[in-house]
């Protein structure tokens, strides 16, 4: 039996990033099927304000679909922790932000270990109504696929650069809808001062998880910042200058100035 | 819930414009990689510690582990080593080590430093099963390990791995070593391979045996009298550190002068 591995394993662009700047430092998580450069212009946006900023990769993604089928979400919380145990040796301070499924990594890691703070971005905290749940785990070896739906870009040139993959896996869907539910059940549990952004026009995480989150946050200092013109990707698509200005002033309002 | 081990934790220690990428071994976690990181990053260089795909959390996570995992787990490290320094030394220890050599013939990098790391797996009879492990996997998910071969019991006793072999993941290593022996003519970086006599999993004729394979102009084999096969915590730790700096200065010509001591004890 011969291997022969791609070389590199990593597509091209997929690669995790490190912008070694100060001492504050912000840990970057993307979202499900997704890849490190869905975070990269927030994280050029941090860098370029002085704060450090690293953004990882999860186990299964930026490879092949077949990869992520194969990954669990404690496998995705791993990758994560590596992110910010690697972070910790460069800042004494760290912000965590993410997207979509990184939201809901990023409250298990606040739920486990204290933060400065917390950026959660278009995170989902209920779990659709959907008949076939129960069956996806079975379903998965013949049904190995879901297709996306459309895309709905407001501002349609980013998806040129965008990498992800074309479908989802029948067997990793079922941990995302786990994982909503486990990040959900922490959520009393995180107390770092929070920033949640989500979109308006969100079809795909609709408005109303926000507010769940938002209100079942343990945090105090917590404040929620609905934007318009963006689709479920709000690092990426129209409103995504908005977004970038509210996170870097939400770092500097809980981290400082960058040291 | 952490799902990291305790002590299991990925690192990163800031140094200078060379950097060196540091890689555990099979069932191992990157707490056998630390102590040795940490001495590279007192001699100056930034040092990053990968944790390869499955490790350090749960023994069953490594029946999913295939070789593209813990190349990939290797090129993150690599990714993130470069935010921090423009040269790479990459450096392992057994399934570390082969994947540090795998990854040289790969990917543009200025030295290897490959540890303990075995030429022959295991018995040919057992060699030519590998396409029965999958199935074996699933009556006998695990087997037992050899007796170990520890100098130092003292850092014995706080050595954090799984305490069996996963069965699937054998059937991964076996695929991955392949192919790094495959590949081992295309290195071109300086390599440095270390071995000792008392290693039960990988003597120093396995060392010797790829050494001989390797068609690099700049090739260097250093056996230790004692120690066993987790040469970087055993009792020759100081002199395996050492020899490593020393390559990873000789090979990049950085730090040009000695400015730190780098010795702690």
């Amino acid at each position: 039996m011969s291997l022969t591995l791609p070389s590199p394993v990593i597509q091209a662009g997929a690669e995790p990033f490190l912008f070694r700047r100060g001492r504050v430092g912000c840990l970057l998580i993307h979202g499900f099927t997704a890849a490190p450069q869905e975070m990269v212009r927030l994280g050029a946006h941090l860098a370029n304000h002085g704060y450090t900023a690293l953004g990882v990769r999860l186990a299964g993604h930026g490879t092949t679909l077949d990869d992520l089928a194969r990954t669990r979400w404690p496998d995705w919380l791993a990758s994560a922790q590596d992110g910010l145990d690697r972070l910790r040796g460069l800042c004494d301070r760290v912000v965590v932000l993410g997207l979509s499924m990184g939201g809901m990594l990023s409250i298990l890691l606040a739920a486990e270990t204290p933060l400065t703070g917390l950026v959660l971005m278009s995170t989902p905290t209920l779990v659709p109504p959907n008949r076939l749940r129960p069956f996806l785990r079975p379903l998965s070896p013949i049904y190995s696929r879901i297709p996306k739906g459309p895309p709905d870009w407001f501002d349609p040139s980013v998806a040129v650069e965008r990498i992800a993959y074309n479908a989802y896996p029948t067997r990793s869907m079922a941990e995302v809808i786990d994982l909503i539910e486990i990040s959900r059940a922490a959520l009393p549990r995180v107390h770092a001062p929070a920033l949640i952004v989500h979109s308006l026009n969100d079809a795909f995480v609709v408005p109303a998880n926000a507010e769940t989150l938002l209100a079942e946050i343990g945090a105090k200092d917590k404040r929620l910042l609905l934007v318009e013109g963006s689709n479920h990707l709000v690092t990426l698509d129209a409103a995504r200058e908005t977004v970038f200005d509210a996170a870097r002033a939400f770092v500097r309002r809980v981290a400082g100035p960058p040291r | 819930m952490s799902v990291i081990l305790p002590r299991g934790e990925a690192f990163l220690y800031p140094g200078g414009p060379v950097g060196c990428l540091v890689v555990h071994g099979f069932t191992g976690a990157p707490a056998e990689m630390r102590w040795f990181g940490q001495q590279l990053a007192k001699a100056g260089y930034s040092v990053v510690g990968v944790r390869l795909f499955a490790h350090a959390t749960r023994p069953e996570d490594m029946f999913r582990a295939r070789p593209q995992d813990w190349v990939a787990s290797v090129e993150d490290g690599y990714h993130l080593l470069r935010g921090l320094s423009e040269h790479v030394v990459v450096m392992g220890l057994s399934l570390g080590g082969i994947l540090s050599l795998h990854f040289a013939s790969r990917r543009p990098v200025r030295g290897v430093v490959a540890m303990s790391v075995p030429y022959v797996l295991m018995a040919p009879w057992r060699r030519r099963l590998r396409p029965f492990f999958p199935a074996l996997s699933k009556v006998m998910p695990f087997f037992d390990k050899g007796a170990p071969d520890w100098y130092d019991p003292h850092v014995a006793e706080d050595h954090l791995e799984y305490p069996r072999h996963p069965v699937r993941a054998v059937a991964s290593l076996v695929d991955v070593h392949a192919e790094m022996l495959r590949r081992l003519p295309l290195i071109t970086a300086p390599v440095l391979m270390m071995s000792s006599h008392g290693d039960a999993t990988a003597p120093p004729w396995h060392s010797q045996a790829m050494f001989d394979r390797l068609q690099t102009a700049d090739k260097q084999l250093v056996l230790f009298e004692r120690g066993g096969h987790v040469i970087t915590r055993d009792v020759e730790r100081q002199r395996v550190a050492d020899t490593a700096a020393a390559f990873v200065r000789r090979v990049t010509g950085w730090p040009k002068s000695t400015v730190r001591t780098g010795r702690s004890r």
